[in-house]
């Protein structure tokens, strides 16, 4: 075999795909991923079906609004492991002396907790049935909501992801993920906002994080049906910036 | 072929490896000693490419180890130090996921995983999980992983550690095949394991290098003094033990 210098984007792809393909057979190696899985389809449904039968409407709304505390919680127990447990288990240097680039096994990494996540939202597909069963439900908002979730999951993910690079310690990257998508979420709640603002009025703090960094906005939005292109924005771009300072973290580490 | 020159590397104060440079030839099997910390694992993870010297340029097979990673990996089979494997996957998924990351595919990819789990006696562990694995299947599964896409430089940090004697004996008749048309380099802080498979021998205390030579001038050399290879190596890492401490001293 040839030694070349560079990657082909077919290579490229390949390289990304085994690497995606590891991850996710590594969540399922172990109990983790049902556990995860059967305990979010559990929580999720359960309080959507409370909300469902105190409104008596044919919406998903009430099951979209509940995904960022949930995800706050369970998406850093998918991102806690992705680099941590490789600082652990020393296999960081196995996998960045293969002839794959940083970038390929971050997005990899990244492509993996997609596909978990991807899972956890078809859980929620029994209750598009039953709406479709009871009535006429709005499908075009069920589809911006789905898109909502899925902007929102990728921001939390590829901060997960950095923050599981920082640390060798699984339980130091759940705890630092989980507080920092508080935070997101949190900055845009209206009695937050109104709280901040109040301590320096002059100075609108609360108004300025829940239009500057706030997830919430953006994820709203479209659960409101609207697919704002600003929106689209945020997500990729609050998502590339984790990223990249995943792969900052990882060339660090070669010193 | 590897190249280093005038390679250092410091973590903050600490010189680790300071101003090695060697050259290693096809076909030859070259031991590196010392003791523990003396850089022998730090100067590895360089030629791997994991580390990045502070200082000074690596080649293999050719090609720059800052500046074309990706060509030195596909040339190296590297088993690191500690040999950590991926614990939760099957041994056979493990094999296709390192051949697949270097490029191989299908009938090609059968094949070598075939000669490699035959090569390394790995058929009773591979539909194990890594993590069930003895010590010593672990180490030959960690070095069927750096053989499996045929590299031209076989790169192996302590690669003993963990074996039985007998899988020792094995395992040096099994590097001796392995010689012809590749440069092969191995670390290990036991004497007469380097001493049993080399042709040459270098030798590294406190990151710098203290002997470079083939083991027959060391042979010579021994006989000379009415001595033997061990202590004649020993003797040097005492004696450069020494002046470093003197420095320090003095310093």
């Amino acid at each position: 075999m040839s030694a070349k210098a560079s990657l082909s984007f077919g290579e490229l792809i390949r390289g990304t795909r085994n690497v995606a393909a590891r991850e996710l057979g590594a969540y399922f190696d172990s109990p983790i991923a049902y556990v995860y899985v059967i305990a979010f389809a559990v929580l999720a449904n359960a309080i959507f079906m409370n909300d469902f039968f105190l409104a008596g409407r044919v919406e998903m709304r009430g099951y979209f609004d509940r995904m960022p505390l949930l995800f706050a919680v369970f998406l850093p127990a998918v991102t806690m492991r992705l680099w941590a447990e490789e600082r652990k288990q020393r296999t960081i240097e196995l996998l960045l002396t293969l002839p794959i680039l940083p970038l390929q096994a971050i997005l990899g990494k990244y492509l993996a907790s997609i596909g978990l996540l991807t899972l956890f939202l078809l859980t929620s597909l029994p209750i598009v049935i039953m709406l479709a069963t009871l009535g006429t439900p709005d499908y075009g908002l069920i589809v911006s909501g789905y898109m909502g979730v899925m902007g929102l999951g990728a921001v939390f993910l590829a901060l997960g992801m950095f923050l599981s690079s920082l640390s060798g310690d699984q339980i130091i990257a759940f705890v630092t993920t989980t507080v920092l998508s508080f935070v997101l979420v949190l900055t845009g709640d209206d009695r937050v906002v109104a709280v901040v603002d109040g301590l320096a009025p002059a100075l609108a703090a609360g108004t300025f994080l829940r239009e500057s960094i706030s997830v919430m906005p953006h994820f709203e939005a479209f659960v409101a049906g609207t697919v704002e292109l600003s929106a689209l924005v945020y997500f990729a771009g609050m998502s590339a910036v984790f990223l990249w300072l995943n792969s900052i973290v990882l060339e660090r580490n070669r010193g | 072929m590897i190249q280093v020159d005038n390679v250092t590397k410091k973590y903050g104060a600490v010189t680790a490896v300071d101003g090695v440079s060697f050259k290693l030839e096809t076909s030859q099997i070259t031991g590196f000693l010392g003791p523990n910390g003396a850089g022998k694992s730090t100067l590895l993870k360089m030629i791997s490419t994991w580390l990045i010297p502070t200082a000074g340029r690596i080649t293999v097979d050719g090609f720059d180890t800052q500046k074309e990673p990706l060509a030195v990996r596909r040339s190296l089979g590297y088993l690191p130090e500690h040999n950590a494997l991926y614990d939760g996957m099957r041994v056979d998924r493990f094999l296709v996921f390192i051949a697949r990351a270097h490029g191989l595919s299908g009938a090609r990819m059968k094949e070598r995983i075939e000669w490699a789990v035959n090569a390394c006696n790995i058929q009773p562990v591979l539909t194990k999980r890594c993590f069930q694995c003895s010590k010593g299947n672990r180490q030959r599964v960690g070095l069927a992983a750096a053989l499996l896409h045929d590299p031209k430089v076989i790169l192996l940090d302590e690669p003993t550690h963990g074996l039985d004697p007998l899988q020792v004996v094995k395992f040096r008749e099994f590097l001796m095949d392995l010689r012809e048309g590749r440069t092969i380099f191995f670390s290990s802080h036991i004497l007469s394991e380097v001493l049993g498979i080399s042709e040459r021998v270098i030798v590294i205390q406190h990151g710098k290098l203290i002997h470079d030579g083939p083991v027959t001038e060391l042979e010579k050399q021994a006989r000379e003094r009415k001595s033997d290879v061990e202590t004649l190596i020993l003797d040097k890492v005492r004696k450069a033990g020494v002046s470093e401490a003197g420095r320090e001293v003095r310093a």
